[in-house]
C-alpha cells in the first residue's frame, strides 16, 4: 500500500496551520508548569523543609505535576500534532479549527482550574491522575469529545479511500479516551475495594489507549515522512492496532498485585502483561526496521533522533512493564520507586521524545519557520542526559528500598538507603528542566509566518530523498 | 491487503474499536468493580465518627497517600503493618487509599502501632523531631503558635529547642482531626 503522506499534498490552509500551533504552544506551556512543579516535588524529598508553604507540600505538588504533564503537556501536544496528522493524511483541511480552537480554552480551562483547586487542597484524594474534583473532568471530558469529533470528521471527509493506519490509532484513541475517563468518574461500582479495581483500569488505559495510541500513529505519519521512505510493514501496523485493543485492557490489575482483589483479576492481568509483547515489539520493530539503510537522514536531521530514542523508550519501558507485573519481582519492586522511574522512561523516554520528534519534523513544513538546530541539538541532548539520570537515580533508588524492606530492616533505612538517589533525581530533573526552557524558545522560532501562505518549506530533514 | 474492508470504511474502525473495548472495560473494570464493592465490612469494623471523618478529608487534601499506603499485602516483608488486607478492611471506605506508593510506611494498623497522640502531634509539627532521617513535610500549618496555652488548648509537647523560644505550640482544628483519624486506623481482627 502506498503512503499517502509521501504524495505531495496541497499546502495546509492557514487556520489549521494556526490551531495546531496554539496546542503546542499551550502544550509548551504546561510543559514548564508541570515539570517545574515536579523539580520542587523532587527536591523536597532530599531537602524536607524547602519551600514549607501548606499549598507547595509535598502530597499537593505530587497530583499537580502528574496531572499537568498528562492532561497539559503529553495530550495537548499529541492532539495537536494529531490533527495535523489527519489532515495531512486525509489532504483535506481540519474539519473545524474553530471547534479545535473552543475545545483547546476548554483543555486549557480545566487545567487551570485543576492546578488552583489541587494547590488549595480540593481533592478527591490520593486517586491517581483522577484526584480533579468532578466539574473540571466534565470540562475536560467535552474537550477530548469535541477533539475527538473534529478527528473524525476530518478522516470522514478524506480525498482518497483508504483509511491510513495513522488514524486508526488516533481515531481509535478520541474512542477509548472518554469511555475510560467516563468509567473512571462514575460512582455507581466504585463502593469499597470497587473503587481500587477501577483505579487499576483507569491509570493503565489511561497510558496505553490514549498517549500510546496517539503517539505511535503519530509516528506511522511523521517517521516514513521525514525519511522520505515508506513504513517498513504496513499490515505489522495493523496487527499492532488490534492487539493492542485486546490485550492492553486486560492488564489493569497489574498495579495491584497481591491486593485483595480477585485472584483471577491479578492473574489475567500478568498474563497478558506478557501478551503486550507482541503489539509492542510489532510497533517498536516495525518502526525502527523503517529507518534501515535511512542513517544518513538521521544524522542529517534534528527531528529524527528523538524518534530513534523515542522508540526504543517505547520498547525498553515497555519490556519492563511486563517485567514488573510478574509476582516474583513485584515483591522487590512494588510501592518502591522503580514504578515513578518506569513512568519517566515511558511518558518521557517514550511519549515525550515523540512529541518533540514531531513538533521539529513537522511544525517547520507548516510554518516554514525552522529552529536553530544547535538549540534543537541542546535540546536533545539536556532532555536525554536527564532523564537517563533521572531514570537510572530512581531505579537504583527503588531497588535499595526493595531490598531493605525484603530484608527485614526497619522502615527508616529505605529512606536513608535511597536519598542519595533522590539527589541524582533532582540532578536528572534539572536538565530535564532546562532543555524544556530551550524547547520552548525553539517553538517559538517555529511560529507561523503573519499574512503569509504557509510555505512548504525547507524540510527538518535535508536527506537527498 | 484488505483488513476485511475496514481500511476504507474509518465508521467501522471506529465503530468496532469503541464496542470492543467498551465490552473490556465491562468485562475487565465494571462487573469485578461491582462484585468487589458487594464485599461485606468486617465484622469487627468501627463506623468513624464524626470527627475522624473530618481527619480523612485532611488526609485527602494533603495526599498524604500519595507516600502512605493502606494495603497489607501477604509478604513477610509487610508483616509490620498487620495481617493482609481483605476486601472487607475497605467496605467503608470511599475512596479507598491503597496506594502505590510506600515512600512512608503504611498506615493499615497505625493506631494500634502507634496509639500516642502526643507523637502524632509532634510529628505532625516536626517529622524529624522524632525521627531524625524523615523526609516527611512539616506540617506546620496545622498548628498555632502562643505565647500561653487556652484552658482548652491542646498543648503539642515538642522537644526543646524544636519550636520557637518561650511559644507554646497549639494543635489546630485540622492537626486534632488528623490524629483522631490516625488512631481510628486499626485492623479489624479476624479469623483465618
Amino acid at each position: 500500500m502506498r503512503d499517502p503522506g509521501l504524495v505531495a499534498s496541497p499546502s495546509v490552509d492557514s487556520a489549521t496551520v494556526q490551531v495546531m500551533f496554539e496546542y503546542v504552544v499551550s502544550a509548551t506551556f504546561w510543559l514548564l508548569v508541570g515539570t517545574g512543579i515536579g523539580l520542587i516535588a523532587s527536591i523536597k524529598l532530599h531537602w524536607p523543609e524547602f519551600l514549607p508553604f501548606s499549598w507547595l507540600s509535598f502530597g499537593r505538588v505530587r497530583p499537580v505535576h502528574t496531572n499537568t504533564v498528562l492532561l497539559g503537556w503529553s495530550s495537548l501536544v499529541l492532539v495537536g500534532l494529531s490533527f495535523y496528522v489527519v489532515a495531512r493524511t486525509s489532504r483535506v483541511a481540519l474539519w473545524s479549527p474553530r471547534l479545535a480552537r473552543i475545545a483547546l480554552w476548554l483543555w486549557n480551562l480545566a487545567l487551570l482550574g485543576g492546578l488552583a483547586t489541587l494547590l488549595a487542597g480540593a481533592s478527591r484524594g490520593p486517586q491517581e491522575y483522577r484526584e480533579w474534583v468532578w466539574p473540571l473532568a466534565v470540562i475536560l471530558a467535552a474537550a477530548v469529545l469535541i477533539d475527538g469529533y473534529v478527528a473524525y470528521r476530518t478522516v470522514g471527509a478524506r480525498a482518497l479511500p483508504e483509511v491510513y493506519v495513522s488514524n486508526w490509532y488516533i481515531l481509535g484513541a478520541f474512542c477509548y479516551l472518554p469511555i475510560i475517563y467516563v468509567t473512571s468518574y462514575l460512582p455507581f461500582y466504585q463502593g469499597g475495594l470497587g473503587n481500587t479495581v477501577v483505579q487499576g483500569y483507569y491509570m493503565h488505559n489511561a497510558m496505553g489507549m490514549w498517549f500510546t495510541q496517539l503517539a505511535l500513529g503519530i509516528s506511522y505519519y511523521a517517521i516514513p515522512r521525514l525519511l522520505g521512505r515508506p513504513i517498513y510493514s504496513y499490515a505489522l501496523g495493523v496487527l499492532g492496532f488490534w492487539t493492542n485493543l485486546l490485550f492492553y485492557p486486560l492488564i489493569g490489575a497489574h498495579h495491584f498485585i497481591f491486593s485483595p482483589e480477585a485472584w483471577w483479576l491479578q492473574t489475567t492481568a500478568i498474563l497478558f502483561s506478557v501478551g503486550m509483547m507482541v503489539p509492542v515489539w510489532a510497533g517498536t520493530g516495525n518502526l525502527l526496521l523503517t529507518f534501515k539503510g535511512g542513517g544518513g537522514a538521521v544524522r542529517r536531521s534534528y527531528a529524527l533522533p528523538f524518534f530513534v530514542v523515542g522508540l526504543i523508550g517505547y520498547g525498553l519501558s515497555s519490556t519492563q512493564g511486563t517485567i514488573e507485573a510478574f509476582r516474583n519481582a513485584n515483591i522487590y519492586w512494588h510501592f518502591t520507586n522503580f514504578t515513578v522511574g518506569h513512568s519517566h522512561a515511558a511518558m518521557y523516554g517514550f511519549i515525550a521524545f515523540i512529541a518533540w520528534g514531531a513538533v521539529y519534523g513537522l511544525l517547520p513544513r507548516l510554518t516554514g519557520r525552522e529552529p536553530n538546530p544547535l538549540a534543537v541539538g541542546v535540546h536533545f541532548w539536556l532532555a536525554l542526559v536527564g532523564v537517563l539520570t533521572y531514570v537510572i537515580a530512581i531505579s537504583v533508588a527503588g531497588v535499595l528500598q526493595g531490598f531493605a524492606w525484603v530484608a527485614g530492616q526497619s522502615f527508616i533505612a529505605s529512606v536513608i538507603a535511597a536519598e542519595p538517589m533522590w539527589l541524582w533525581r533532582t540532578i536528572g530533573g534539572l536538565l530535564m528542566v532546562s532543555s524544556h526552557v530551550v524547547f520552548a524558545v525553539n517553538v517559538w522560532a517555529m511560529r507561523p509566518q503573519r499574512a503569509a501562505s504557509p510555505a512548504v518549506s525547507p524540510a527538518a530533514v535535508r536527506s537527498p530523498a | 491487503m484488505n483488513f476485511g474492508g475496514l481500511h476504507t470504511n474509518h465508521r467501522a474502525i471506529v465503530a468496532v474499536a469503541a464496542i470492543v473495548f467498551f465490552v473490556l472495560t465491562l468485562v475487565m473494570a465494571v462487573l469485578p468493580a461491582l462484585r468487589e464493592q458487594a464485599s461485606p465490612a468486617l465484622a469487627g469494623a468501627k463506623a468513624r465518627g464524626h470527627e475522624e471523618e473530618r481527619g480523612r478529608q485532611v488526609y485527602m487534601r494533603e495526599g498524604c497517600g500519595f507516600c502512605h499506603t493502606q494495603f497489607v499485602r501477604d509478604l513477610p516483608m509487610d508483616r509490620p503493618y498487620g495481617r493482609a488486607s481483605q476486601p472487607g478492611d475497605y467496605a467503608l471506605e470511599n475512596p479507598p487509599m491503597l496506594g502505590t506508593q510506600r515512600t512512608g510506611p503504611d498506615l493499615s494498623d497505625v493506631g494500634t502501632r502507634q496509639p500516642s497522640e502526643a507523637w502524632h502531634m509532634i510529628h505532625l509539627y516536626d517529622p524529624r523531631a522524632v525521627v531524625p532521617q524523615s523526609v516527611m513535610p512539616a506540617y506546620r500549618w496545622f498548628f498555632v503558635e502562643k505565647g500561653q496555652a487556652g484552658p482548652v488548648d491542646v498543648v503539642v509537647p515538642v522537644p526543646a529547642g524544636r519550636a520557637p523560644h518561650g511559644k507554646v505550640i497549639v494543635a489546630g482544628p485540622d492537626a486534632i482531626e488528623l490524629v483522631r483519624y490516625l488512631l481510628s486506623l486499626k485492623q479489624a481482627k479476624v479469623s483465618r
